[in-house]
């Protein structure tokens, strides 16, 4: 009698939580996927939408713009993160260059867009002033369409390598000191220890950064709106901005349903696999 | 724990009675939704506490800009509800979609398209009648600011004719000091500036009647005519470097202000924001003969608690409430014939050099959806890559509306 009570109350409380879930989360995300597959007529027409969809010229260059990112924004970040983290484990004035680093995390994104317009202006920006240094002549980098995506995904490297940085940091701060000891005493080479034993013993960590960044990367949104709404012509169109510019400009909610399908497939290719692993 | 009780009861019986006395003091307020913040919020905010004053009426007025006006209102139509009783906005497709919904109120009666100037109504009609009145314009010049210190200083003078126009770009490319001629400036990246001197050019070289029918959709973007108005006028201008690189619009106003990029291309708005507006000439594009505009219209929510009253303030606001408007100055002009004398010595300048000209409703605004979107991001690729003229008017084309 006393643990049929206590179930109860533990259901009463997980209650609220789970239908805030239900309401807020799971009807929105099944009433899109129904959505899509019906025509602005109300026609259901599932395989005529999304080949419609797919056919469009914005909609597959936001494809091609996220896997590139995903390409060359999750390498970067996931090392620059990691190679961070060992650097400023011990250093002197750690304190003080570690919330440097994490000041992209704590940015906003739509504020971040702002910043890379200007980090990559032609007269104010500190790239294209670099890089003078080199022979490269300025110009602004978001407004030609071969540098723009190339541009936002370095601006998103500054703003999310933080988020790598602090859990590499936080696994790293785990890992016991004996192993090391223990690895100096067999005549381990600083190198050997790292491949040895810190590279495995954060693996669980990395793995959580690379999927949350690959999370991050396909919903990348208000980086692209504030910098440069995609365009120029749709050199920086994304997945999660098209569905916007569907549902919100074009008031195509179908259209923009599908979108916000495909995003929720792919999001789930990423994600199912982690949980998987983790859970084993 | 008895005082406890008696003494929520007397508060609530007070908030009861407070209330009753509200609704019995039975002032309507009609909320307003309107674009304007900063300066422009403080030319306007006198016109609605006279709009208060003449109808006897309170007015709640918030921000709403046209983009979030866009977001919000056919999600909340759907609901039946709307964010206020009265709004401004130049979004024509979110008006018809409004009006063929039935969420807007039908205003024919309330004026004729002919108290207005040709053409302002006809995009706001739906089956002959009319769901928006025009309220006020901030013309899309069909030529180019410039500083008048600035052109007496390095001795310049107006074009009168083409020829004389690109021997002006020559000799202020030749200064020192400027980055280019003319200055480019894009928003967020979208090229609606770009897409209005486009609109410009085609007026000026093809004639009103050619951007009527781009709207319309009669005549479609890759039509030859079109092409070579832009070919042969446009991306030269581009390829010879007169332009600046496409500049973020703030920075833009103040390149040119700086004398970098002494020329601009842009709506009367510029005026608003200036430092000295009586520095600011205007010269159209020689051969000009009609301009682009966005009107702000005023329709009205069919939700309204205040039917009457929203429609009798609708009205106001198109007739005697711009007049007031564009007293103000802030590069605001009518949409109906009024006397010339109610404009600042500045802005009289101007509606005297527009004056006669067409007035022609922006294409992106009319067309909207699809093709306003393709529009404001393919301007700005025209010009870093003049290259690629045919393939922005293809895209242009797959998108604009069928006749």
């Amino acid at each position: 009698m006393l643990s049929n009570s206590s179930g109860i109350l533990r259901i009463l409380f997980f209650l609220p939580a789970l239908l805030l879930v239900v309401v807020f989360v799971f009807y929105p995300a099944i009433h899109t996927v129904c959505t899509s597959f019906f025509t602005p007529d109300g026609k259901f027409a599932p395989l005529s939408s999304y080949a419609a969809a797919l056919g469009r010229r914005e909609v597959k260059a936001a494809l091609i713009h996220n896997f590139v990112w995903i390409a060359i924004h999750l390498p970067v970040t996931l090392l620059g993160g990691l190679v961070l983290a060992v650097l400023l484990m011990h250093v002197k004035g750690r304190n003080f260059i570690r919330p440097m680093i994490v000041l992209g995390m704590v940015t906003p994104t739509a504020v971040g867009g702002l910043i890379v317009r200007f980090i990559f202006d032609r007269r104010l920006g500190i790239v294209p002033a670099f890089l003078t240094l080199f022979g490269v002549s300025p110009k602004s980098w978001i407004s030609y369409p071969e540098t723009a995506l190339f541009a936002l995904i370095l601006g998103s490297v500054w703003l999310w390598t933080g988020f790598s940085f602090i859990l590499h940091l936080a696994g790293l701060q785990t890992i016991p000191r004996d192993y090391y000891d223990a690895a100096k005493v067999d005549g381990a080479t600083p190198w050997r220890s790292f491949f040895a034993i810190t590279l495995p013993l954060l693996r669980p960590v990395t793995l959580v950064v690379a999927v949350l960044t690959i999370i991050w990367e396909l919903k990348t949104f208000a980086l692209v709106y504030t910098a440069t709404m995609g365009g120029p012509g749709v050199a920086t169109n994304v997945l999660a901005l098209q569905m916007f510019t569907d549902a919100f400009q074009r008031f195509d909610f179908n259209s923009g349903s599908v979108v916000a399908t495909l995003l929720l497939i792919l999001v789930m290719v990423f994600a199912i696999p982690l949980i998987w692993r983790s859970a084993r | 724990m008895r005082r406890t009780w008696l003494l929520l009861v007397g508060v609530l019986g007070a908030a009861l009675g407070l209330g009753i006395v509200t609704v019995a003091q039975g002032t309507p307020t009609i909320r307003i939704a309107h674009p304007w913040a900063g300066g422009e919020w403080d030319v306007f905010q006198p016109v609605v506490e006279a709009a208060e004053n003449a109808l006897g009426i309170e007015i709640e007025a918030q921000l709403i800009r046209p983009a979030d006006l866009r977001t919000v209102l056919p999600i909340q139509w759907a609901a039946g509800v709307a964010p206020a009783d009265l709004f401004f906005g130049p979004t024509v497709p979110l008006i018809l979609r409004g009006a063929r919904g039935g969420h807007l109120m039908d205003l024919t009666d309330l004026a004729s398209p002919e108290d207005f100037f040709p053409g302002m109504c006809d995009p706001v009609m739906v089956e002959g009648r009319l769901y928006a009145l025009p309220y006020t314009q901030k013309p899309k010049v069909p030529g180019f600011w410039y500083r008048y210190s600035f052109f007496e200083e390095h001795g310049l003078a107006e074009p009168a004719n083409w020829p004389e126009f690109l021997a002006l770009l020559d000799q202020i490319k030749a200064i020192g000091t400027v980055e280019a001629p003319i200055v480019t400036p894009v928003e967020h990246g979208e090229g609606w500036v770009l897409g209005d001197l486009v609109e410009n050019i085609l007026i000026a070289f093809g004639g009103p009647q050619l951007h009527r029918e781009l709207a319309a959709g009669t005549i479609r973007w890759t039509d030859p005519l079109v092409k070579a108005i832009l070919e042969y006028r446009l991306v030269p201008l581009i390829q010879r470097g007169y332009f600046t690189e496409p500049t973020e619009i703030f920075p833009a106003v103040e390149k040119w202000w700086t004398g970098e990029g002494p020329l601009i291309s842009i709506l009367t708005a510029l005026l608003g924001v200036i430092e000295d507006p009586e520095d600011a000439g205007l010269f159209v594009i020689p051969g000009a003969t009609g301009y682009v505009v966005a009107p702000d219209y005023v329709f009205v929510s069919s939700y309204t608690r205040y039917p009457e009253e929203a429609r009798a303030l609708a009205r106001w606001f198109a007739t005697e409430g711009q007049e007031l408007h564009i007293q103000r100055g802030g590069g605001v002009f009518a949409t109906k014939p009024v006397p010339r004398e109610l404009y600042p010595p500045v802005e009289r300048r101007v509606a005297d050099l527009l004056a006669g000209m067409a007035c022609l409703p922006d294409i992106e605004q009319v067309c909207g959806g699809d093709f306003k979107v393709a529009s404001y991001r393919s301007w700005p690729l025209l010009w870093v890559d003049p290259q690629s003229l045919s393939e922005i008017l293809e895209t242009l084309e797959e998108k604009q509306p069928q006749p």
